[in-house]
């Protein structure tokens, strides 16, 4: 049941107990199954926890879709040194509001998930990172990780297993950038929140130094159910290359905005025009940004047969990131809005990069000054290229992020710069 | 396995079209290097971590998704790298184009002008016209206290400067505030660099004119300035460094890369005390004659007098006073001349010292050490004493009231009185500047200072490190070695000296301790002692 | 506009979908009372450090806070990992981190000063200066800009009297530009110290502030 509406044909794993307060506790919880998945990992032991996950074909659900057990397997083994497992709670992409709702509708479901991949790994400490502006719902998981020390299910010797894992909230303190994971390792490290170059690896080196996996609150969450029924029961939803279920984030102009929950490879206009209501005040829809701002913006026209799994979307020209899918109706100004996202990058670009640390604030000021109607036709090559030379130039890929939204915006809305460039008319409200 | 001709610690690759081999784990930069190509670099500095950030070394690599930062992809066997292809260039050329998006272009008033990298990168690859449009950022200038001065706006980001303080100064002061296209380099709010003991290297280090020294500010263009190599004569370490000069004077002291003594390095101490060598006043032409006798001379005339006063007085008791400032060449050719001269009762030195030394936490070899003179090891090794306090002065009662032969080279005796030598049988005053307590000199004979000869002084390393002449002496000033020499040779009959390697020669014949060594065998790096008797 | 009737619960879910009150929603039933000193260690770090009671001069880890310190401190490899806890908790208690907030929390970690100052820029949660008793940052990113955000932004202003990042006479009210905070399915979302109000149009704004002046005046 997602949130704040509902839609009978959701397939509801992950957001079952959405706007059911009950389910925040532990008890609560325990009501629809929790716990069940990490005693079964303790039970079938790391390896096989592994293989199950892999089995699952569960790929990760913060923006890169990297499969989750490969990524556990990359852990070494026996190094005697203590691992981490970090768990990316810094939710910040624009468009994107899905783990803020597992956190503080399931705060249980998480720690689960933690637990599981923490015994996968091999971790003994768990740090969840959460973005400093989560302040109500990290009150809601600190509850619930106090509550879950106070039954056994975390700390030492968990559920009587004779393993060891700690779980600490850790909160940031606003920026984007963070959420990329080599950034959130420095962060937790107490450092400026840069991202480090790699090589190496988290899996070799990642926080303090140390053996390190990264993931996803969605993610570890489906873990958790994974770890209790099995890899092939996840297989069951999906496609063959996007297996299991996902929480879509829809925003924007339609009339029943939200989390739902669907099979990877659910239709795209299906969820616009069925599951969200269809277009606000009866609108025509414009464009859709399907996986958070840092994708590719669609067309109207590309949305009609793009089924929203990680291929699907890609088919579609654009990529599926964290399924955050922002429709946008046809009185959208989209030289406004790429202004907005590149504003947004150019504030939250860490710096150290040049391409991306001056090509953003670059082509956010170039923006400006087409949106201002001062833009001349050579601004839209120079965009382009100054897209181009942020593409594939930079240690992490924010500066990657802004370039996809712009050369995307130029090559399909070129009438809308235009109309400015040429007759000064903006086209659209906001 | 089949493999066994090729040796597991080298791997051999591809550079732009030429065969390389280089050890294992160096980097594509490096690689490049040994063939002579430059790949452009900022951030990236031998002497500190590599953050790759600049993103300026992109470099192409056969079957890489995407252009790699040559600074720290570690070469492999069988790659295939391209440094100047299509799209390297393409992409080095869109870096330099973001650097050029706000950098205000002054090179006209930029002391970096002539050694920037950024003019130098764009001039060779990069844009020509630019196609900024948009007013520039400003963040202006900011005083870092000590000799430094930050201008933002010609900032690159490399983060050179905070890398040397964190890890090579292991000196947290500096800092990049705020971020994006915010950020810059700062102290603790205005809280500055000042007493930080090694904070000139940064203005080395940065590869643009964001970090200019204040002593050096607008004084003299990169271009006007003529390079020496030299050693450091601020303290026993000796430096590695290069004298920048022009119109005969020295302009500044920077740091020469001697891994073994220096690194990349040198401190703040030793770097700003170089205006003693452009002291003007100096001693330029023999004089002869004690007191109010003394008579402006020259050298043949008074060479030849003081020849024949040596020569009178053989046998006599010799006192000498030498220097740790002098070269070994000159300490030793006093030695020589006074054991020819007489009996030797003792050559003494003075050198000042400090309170304690100050070690370079990331670079620890390198010290500034309590001995604030180059050749105070030197001087032990040519069987010197080192007599009175830590503040050089004192310890001269016996020179002072000696009765025999006096030869004092290179101590200005600044401390002493004008009845010092006033009982000498021949007092002998060599040295750059006149003195109070030279009044009874019968032989006054103007120097050359180091800079302004060649020679080599002994650290405290126990290693041999040779100078070049950097400025033309005043007047008739000659090298100690050269006048003490002279001498000695015609005391004995012998070959004088007519370079400083002869010089050097003698000194290797003459002590274990310089065994084996030759003067171009010195080079530019320097050669340790024979340890045993160093 | 300022005369339409309270829409806005401060809170999305009001869909007619969930029977669900504001204190279900935000939990804080559930979360209950937060003791200065910390509870289990595993979640010291986690308080709201966003309040409305704050004091420039309060001593910083003295007596029930430095216990929370030391449980923060007690869950890291490093002293350095404690930085961003370290900051939250003064910024907690004084409300911004002054250039003296820097020095102090540098000494208590043992890092430098400047460090410390390079790390706090890099955060945009941290004051750099005082703000008003409530901080009020509208979110302005893309799924509330498309849905108006850019008015309710205005909104704010107009009805707190203030420009941009400054704050009202009565030190009541900063009102600030924020990135996306995840909450854009109920656009516009609006952080005011630790709430998020979601779902904000600009005719809610009166009622909003109104309903924060009530709650100041109750204490
Ligand atoms: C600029 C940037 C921001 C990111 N922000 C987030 C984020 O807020 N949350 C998240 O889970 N992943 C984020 N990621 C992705 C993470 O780097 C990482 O891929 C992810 O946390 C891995 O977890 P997963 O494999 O479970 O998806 C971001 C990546 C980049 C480049
Ligand atoms: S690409 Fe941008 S955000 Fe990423 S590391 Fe480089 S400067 Fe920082
Ligand atoms: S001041 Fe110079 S060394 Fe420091 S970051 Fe800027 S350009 Fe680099
Ligand atoms: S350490 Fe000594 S030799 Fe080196 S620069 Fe300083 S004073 Fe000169
Ligand atoms: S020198 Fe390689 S990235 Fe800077
Ligand atoms: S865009 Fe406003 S909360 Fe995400």
């Amino acid at each position: 049941m997602a949130y704040p509406y509902r839609h009978e044909k959701e397939t509801r794993i992950l957001s079952e107990c959405f706007g059911d307060p009950s389910a925040r506790t532990v008890a609560g919880w325990k009501k629809h199954g929790g716990y069940q998945g990490i005693a079964r990992a303790l039970e079938i032991g790391r390896d096989a926890t592994i293989e199950d996950v892999k089995a699952s074909g569960l790929r990760g659900r913060g923006g890169a879709g990297f499969p989750t057990g490969l990524k556990w397997s990359f852990m070494p083994k026996n190094t005697g040194r203590p691992h981490y497992l970090l768990c990316n709670a810094d939710e910040s992409e624009p468009g994107t509001f899905k783990d803020r709702e597992i956190i503080r509708w399931t705060p249980h479901q998480l720690i689960e998930g933690c637990l599981v991949g923490s015994y996968a790994i091999g971790a003994a400490h768990c740090y969840i990172y959460l973005r400093g502006e989560f302040f109500e719902t990290t009150q809601i998981l600190a509850r619930a990780l106090e509550e879950a020390y106070a039954e056994g299910l975390v700390g030492r010797d968990i559920m009587g297993s004779g393993v060891d894992i700690d779980i600490t909230l850790h909160v940031g303190a606003g920026a984007y950038i963070c959420g990329e994971e080599t950034g959130l390792m420095n962060s937790l490290e107490g450092r400026r929140g840069e991202p480090r170059i790699k090589p190496p690896f988290p899996a070799a080196v990642g926080a303090f130094g140390m053996p390190t996996t990264i993931n996803n609150v969605e993610t570890l969450a489906a873990t958790a159910h994974i770890a209790r029924h099995g890899g092939e029961w996840y297989r069951q939803w999906g496609t063959d290359k996007s297996p299991g279920t996902k929480l879509f984030c829809v925003s924007g102009h339609v009339n029943r905005p939200g989390n739902y929950e669907f099979p990877l490879g659910f239709p795209m206009m299906e969820l616009i025009e069925d599951v969200c209501g269809g277009m606000r005040d009866g609108k025509a829809l414009k464009a859709v940004i399907p996986g958070g701002s840092s994708v590719p913006i669609m067309s109207a026209e590309d949305c009609r047969a793009c089924t929203l799994c990680y291929e699907g979307v890609e088919a579609a020209g654009s990529m599926l990131g964290c399924a955050s899918v922002i429709v946008m109706d046809e009185n959208t100004d989209i030289v406004k809005q790429v202004r907005r996202m590149a504003y947004f990058y150019t504030h939250e670009s860490c710096g150290q990069c040049t391409p991306c640390r001056e090509g953003t604030a670059w082509a956010t000021r170039i923006l400006r000054r087409i949106e201002d109607g001062l833009g001349t036709e050579d601004d839209l090559d120079t965009l382009i290229q100054i897209s181009e030379q942020m593409t594939g130039t930079t240690i992490c890929v924010l500066s990657d992020s802004l370039a996809m939204p712009i050369i995307s915006s130029i090559e399909k809305f070129r009438e809308d710069y235009l109309a400015l460039i040429r007759r000064g008319e903006r086209v659209g409200a906001a | 396995m089949a493999d066994n001709g090729r040796k597991a610690d080298t791997v051999t690759l591809t550079i732009d079209g030429h065969e390389v081999t280089v050890p294992k784990g160096t980097s594509l930069l490096h690689a490049a290097e040994t063939l002579g190509v430059e790949v452009p670099h900022y951030c990236y500095h031998p002497g500190l971590s590599a953050p790759a950030q600049c993103r300026i070394c992109l470099v192409e690599v056969e079957g890489a998704p995407k252009l790699q930062p040559s600074c720290v992809t570690m070469a492999q066997d069988g790659q295939v790298v391209h440094t100047e292809s299509a799209q390297a260039r393409r992409m080095r050329q869109g870096v330099l184009e973001f650097y050029l998006v706000n950098h205000p272009l002054d090179c006209p008033i930029c002391d970096m002008s002539g050694e920037c990298k950024l003019q130098d990168y764009v001039f060779n690859e990069g844009r020509e016209h630019g196609r900024g449009r948009e007013p520039k950022r400003v963040f202006g200038r900011d005083d870092f206290g000590g000799d430094v001065l930050y201008y933002g706006d010609r900032c690159v980001m490399c983060t050179r400067c905070v890398r040397f303080m964190d890890e090579v100064a292991r000196d947290g002061r500096l800092t990049v505030v705020e971020r994006g296209d915010r950020a810059v380099i700062d102290t603790f709010f205005e809280s500055g660099l000042d007493g930080a003991s090694f904070a000139g290297n940064i203005v080395d280090i940065c590869p643009v004119g964001a970090l200019v020294s204040k002593d050096f500010l607008h004084k003299a263009r990169a271009w006007d300035l003529d390079h020496t190599e030299s050693v450091c004569p601020n303290c026993s370490q000796g430096c590695n460094i290069d004298l920048h000069t022009r119109d005969n004077l020295v302009q500044r002291l920077k740091p020469r890369e001697n891994p073994e003594v220096n690194g990349h390095w040198m401190c703040d101490y030793g770097r700003a005390n170089y205006e003693w060598l452009n002291r003007p006043g100096r001693l330029e032409a023999p004089a002869v004659g004690r007191g109010d006798k003394r008579r402006a001379s020259d050298w043949q005339h008074a060479l030849h007098a003081l020849f024949e006063r040596l020569a009178e007085a053989e046998g006599a008791s010799v006192r000498v006073v030498g220097s740790a400032f002098s070269s070994n060449e000159a300490l030793d050719a006093l030695r020589a001349l006074a054991e020819q001269a007489g009996t030797l009762q003792a050559g003494v030195f003075r050198a000042r010292r400090a309170e304690d030394e100050d070690p370079l936490p990331g670079f620890p070899i390198l010290v500034r050490r309590r001995d604030l003179a180059p050749n105070v090891d030197g001087a032990g090794i040519l069987g010197f004493t080192r007599v009175g306090d830590d503040d050089g002065t004192g310890g001269l009662e016996e020179a002072a009231d000696h009765d025999g032969v006096l030869i004092v080279v290179g101590d200005e005796l600044a401390d002493q009185d004008e009845s010092f030598g006033a009982k000498a049988g021949l007092f002998v005053y060599l040295g750059t500047f006149d003195s109070p307590a030279a009044r009874n000199a019968d032989f006054v004979l103007p120097l050359t200072t180091f800079a302004e000869e060649e020679g080599t002084f002994v650290n405290a390393q126990g290693r041999v490190q040779r100078f070049r002449q950097g400025l033309r002496g005043p007047g008739t000033a000659q090298p100690a070695w050269l006048v003490l020499g002279t001498l000695a040779a015609a005391l004995t009959g012998g070959d004088r000296p007519v370079s400083a390697a002869d010089a050097f020669a003698s000194i290797v014949q003459r002590h274990a301790a310089f065994g084996g060594l030759i003067w171009e065998g010195v080079g530019s790096a320097g050669a340790a002692l024979e340890a045993a008797h160093a | 506009m300022s005369d339409a009737p309270f829409r806005n619960p401060g809170w999305a879910g009001n869909t007619g979908e969930f029977d669900l009150s504001e204190d279900d929603v935000r939990g804080a039933a559930y979360a209950g009372e937060r003791p200065p000193e910390g509870r289990h260690p595993s979640t010291s770090a986690s308080y709201p450090f966003m309040l409305v009671e704050r004091d420039p001069y309060a001593p910083l880890f003295e007596g029930r806070h430095k216990e929370r310190y030391e449980k923060i401190r007690s869950r890291y490899p490093t002293a350095m990992a404690a930085l961003l806890p370290a900051l939250n908790l003064a910024q907690e208690l004084r409300g911004h981190i002054s250039p003296e907030t820097m020095d102090e929390v540098a000494s208590l970690l043992g890092l430098s000063s400047a460090y410390v100052r390079g790390v706090a820029t890099f955060y945009t949660m941290y004051n750099k200066r005082p703000v008003g008793r409530f901080l009020i940052q509208v979110c302005t990113n893309i799924s509330c800009n498309i849905c108006g955000a850019d008015e309710v932004l205005a909104a704010f202003l107009e009805h707190t009297g203030t420009e941009l990042g400054d704050t009202s006479d009565d030190g009541n009210f900063t009102v600030v530009e924020a990135e996306c905070l995840a909450a854009c399915g109920f656009p516009t979302c609006v952080q005011i110290n630790e709430r998020y109000f979601e779902d904000v149009s600009a005719r809610d704004v009166p009622n909003i502030l109104k309903r924060l002046t009530d709650e100041l005046a109750a204490g």
